[in-house]
């Protein structure tokens, strides 16, 4: 099939897009505005992680040091995720993006300051609600460390995640930019909207996957959808520039959130660094369970209680396993990242946008 | 530093030490909140209602009726928030409005206009008493989470404490994401940077809120007051400190009426947070009353009299705490931060608004 095709070519696909022709006055013109693109520019794709190296380099230093405070212990656990152990995905595709997007606004591609401090914030405001997960979900080991909830108590951790947020509404609003200030504080209330979306189950089994789509966006597209819309208002005025840096974000990021899905059913516990069917135990159904409730309707029964029944974790596992539940997940998460590759094949090339390109590649084949 | 604890400045002060055990202090404070509530338009009580009445804390509502019958603190804060206290629930952000109010109309060239005013306050500038509101109710509902580890048999089943700290995290969340939004739209980045850094000012002051208890501190000397002003500024007087500035801000007003705003916010807080540790050491109801180690009167005394007779009074300590000089010690610095909002609110023209103020200044004083 075409969509599927398109992965396997590692994404130098040419295809016909109509649409593209009334957008062509934006793109800066080296491409020829006839009815097709090529999505590869001339120059190799580079590796996402070598091009973005000098930029994150110093971003957890830089991170700490917004984490001002006096008392000793606070200063420990405000840093204590702050480690430069965690990936930096998020970091990684904002400075990408918005050197891509400085590039395609007719600038040199380094970072304008505001740019960089968008990286850094959008890494605080996940880092400080994976603070308050932990402590929701009750899990004691994050990144092969103890949460902190387990070793300081979950009084302390919430207040820890409290300030991390405080920290990175000041650094937002030091950026001078309102629209911006919008734009991320949105985020926030997505994520907490996200989280409390999980709280119920839908019985409707349609409605079940919107729900999932849904909350997947919340808790974890819409931090890199808007970040990446942050750092173009930023460069750009134009609201169709804006709209591909946002809708680039929200694919990847819905991409990842289903790769990440599915690799707790198939992941052993030690390569992710916590322990898998995670989802399960905590009740929650994501895109493989809900993908083989079609082949085995009896797990219908199972999400509705939340698999609080003894044996069914291991039951729903199973069945998982045996249908094609996983494969369906994959095959969405390409599906995303074919659009994610559409839209920012609009912008004009540089080995940014290519990283972009090829990041999205390494979003669905990472095994961890 | 205790010579700015003489409260000699007004004459009329000489009739405050009379009247500070009167019991009609209450229905004074009351009568005051009531007066000043009529100046801004409604009661404040149901300014966060809109938030309140949302999905989400509809859905919170009802798992939190599942911990009816446990221990969760989470219960005593819900239900804190239906049974209206002497310790009003929306005093921050009635003290911003009034504030508002009191500062009157924009002078600086700006897109302010007066006809948007209701009641003498700007739109912008009821939006941030809400906002204040909403922090301050976000770290109630956050304080009452539970450390799991120090779980008891006697707490209860383990499953209710995880499931109340479970709502406790969310609505806390809930209404801390709802500020950043409400804060992103008031237009402007100087606002949301002094109220962002009011909420990391109170997770400074929670931080060690529980380690002045003598169960897990009882080796250290106690604090001395500068350290418990401190202490409490930061986890009780920053958000309106900050807040109050902030409201002169989003009028444009001068530095100095941002300075004056601030100055009553903080002294009235920290009044307020003397008054409230004072009241079971100057009530005299028959009843057994509980407090808090670090209340003031109490980490007052305790600096005083040093540690062995501290120690010695655990036994009887209500009594002797009332039997010593950390009341009235409370009492004088109370009434300080209480003469100097009077003297901050100076700074605004006469009106309505500041009359009321000045009477919360000086009902804060009144026990």
């Amino acid at each position: 099939m075409h969509a599927a095709s398109a992965a396997e070519h590692g994404g130098s696909v040419v295809e016909p897009v109509p649409e593209v022709e009334h957008k062509s006055r934006l793109l800066v013109h080296t491409v020829p505005s006839c009815c097709y693109r090529t999505i590869h520019s001339d120059a190799k794709p580079k590796d996402p992680f070598t091009l973005a190296q000098s930029d994150l380099k110093s971003l957890y230093d830089d991170i700490r040091k917004e984490l001002f405070v006096s008392k000793e212990e606070l200063k420990f656990l405000c840093d204590y995720y702050f480690d430069g152990k965690g990936k930096a995905i998020r970091p990684m595709i904002v400075v990408l993006m918005a050197r891509a997007l400085n590039i395609h606004s007719n600038r040199a591609g380094d970072l304008l300051p505001g740019q960089r401090a968008i990286a850094m914030i959008s890494e605080m405001i996940h880092t400080a609600s994976l603070v308050h997960d932990d402590v929701i979900d009750g899990s004691d080991k994050r990144r092969g460390k103890n949460t902190i909830n387990n070793m300081w108590g979950e009084r302390k951790a919430i207040l820890v995640g409290d300030f991390i947020l405080s920290a990175a509404s000041m650094a937002l609003a030091r950026i001078g930019n309102i629209t911006v200030v919008k734009v991320l504080s949105q985020v926030i209330e997505d994520l907490v909207r996200g989280e409390f979306m999980q709280l119920g189950s839908k019985e409707n089994e349609n409605e079940r996957f919107k729900h999932y789509l849904e909350k997947t966006f919340k808790k974890t597209a819409s931090l890199i959808a808007n970040s990446c819309k942050a750092v173009s208002i930023l460069v750009n005025s134009d609201p169709e520039v804006h709209e591909i840096a946002y809708q680039y974000g929200k694919n990847v990021g819905i991409a990842f959130q289903l790769v990440d899905d599915v690799l707790d059913f198939t992941s052993g516990a030690s390569h992710l660094g916590k322990p898998t069917a995670a989802d399960l135990k905590l009740g929650l159904a994501t895109g493989p369970v809900l993908f083989a409730c079609q082949q085995f309707p009896e797990l219908h029964a199972m999400i509705m209680r939340r698999f609080s029944t003894k044996g069914d974790v291991d039951r729903a596992w199973q069945y998982v396993l045996q249908s094609d539940g996983v494969q369906q997940t994959n095959y969405l998460a390409q599906r995303y990242c074919q659009e994610a590759i559409r839209q920012v094949s609009m912008l004009r090339p540089s080995p940014e946008r290519d990283a972009l390109i090829r990041l999205t590649e390494m979003v669905l084949t990472r095994d961890k | 530093m205790f010579s700015r604890l003489s409260c000699r400045t007004l004459s009329s002060r000489g009739q405050r030490t009379l009247s500070l055990f009167s019991s009609s202090g209450s229905s004074n404070w009351t009568k005051v909140v009531s007066d000043a509530e009529k100046i801004v338009g409604y009661p404040t009580s149901f300014m966060s209602l809109r938030c309140l009445l949302s999905d989400e804390l509809s859905n919170v509502a009802m798992h939190v009726r599942k911990l009816v019958g446990t221990q969760h603190p989470l219960l005593n804060t819900a239900r804190g928030f239906v049974y209206d206290s002497k310790n009003n629930l929306q005093m921050r952000g009635l003290v911003v409005l009034l504030l508002s109010k009191a500062a009157g109309p924009s002078h600086a060239a700006s897109d302010l206009l007066t006809q948007d005013m209701v009641s003498g306050i700007y739109p912008s500038q009821r939006n941030l008493a809400e906002i204040t509101e909403l922090i301050h109710t976000a770290f109630l509902v956050h304080r009452g989470i539970v450390n799991l580890k120090e779980w008891t048999v006697s707490d209860g089943p383990l499953k209710d404490m995880q499931f109340g700290n479970k709502m406790a995290v969310l609505s806390g969340d809930f209404l801390l994401a709802n500020a950043c939004t409400g804060l992103a739209q008031l237009d402007n980045t100087k606002v949301v940077e002094m109220i962002s850094s009011a909420i990391g000012d109170i997770v400074q002051g929670l931080y060690y809120e529980n380690s002045n208890n003598v169960e897990e501190n009882s080796l250290t000397d106690g604090i001395d007051m500068a350290a418990w002003e401190e202490q409490a500024f930061l986890s009780h007087g920053a958000l309106l400190a900050k807040s109050c500035q902030a409201a002169m801000e989003l009028a444009k007003h001068n530095e100095k009426s941002q300075r004056m705003a601030y100055m009553y916010g903080k002294h009235l807080s920290l009044g307020h947070k003397l008054n409230y540790d004072l009241q079971p050491f100057v009530k005299s109801t028959g009843e057994p009353a509980t407090f808090s180690f670090s209340a003031a009167p109490v980490v007052f005394h305790r600096k005083i009299v040093g540690e062995e007779t501290w120690q010695r009074q655990l036994q009887q300590l209500l009594a002797a705490v009332k039997s010593e000089k950390g009341v009235s010690s409370a009492v004088d610095l109370c009434c300080y931060h209480g003469n100097k909002a009077l003297e901050a609110i100076q700074a605004f023209p006469s009106s309505e608004a500041r009359s009321a103020l000045e009477n919360i200044a000086s009902a804060i004083t009144k026990f």
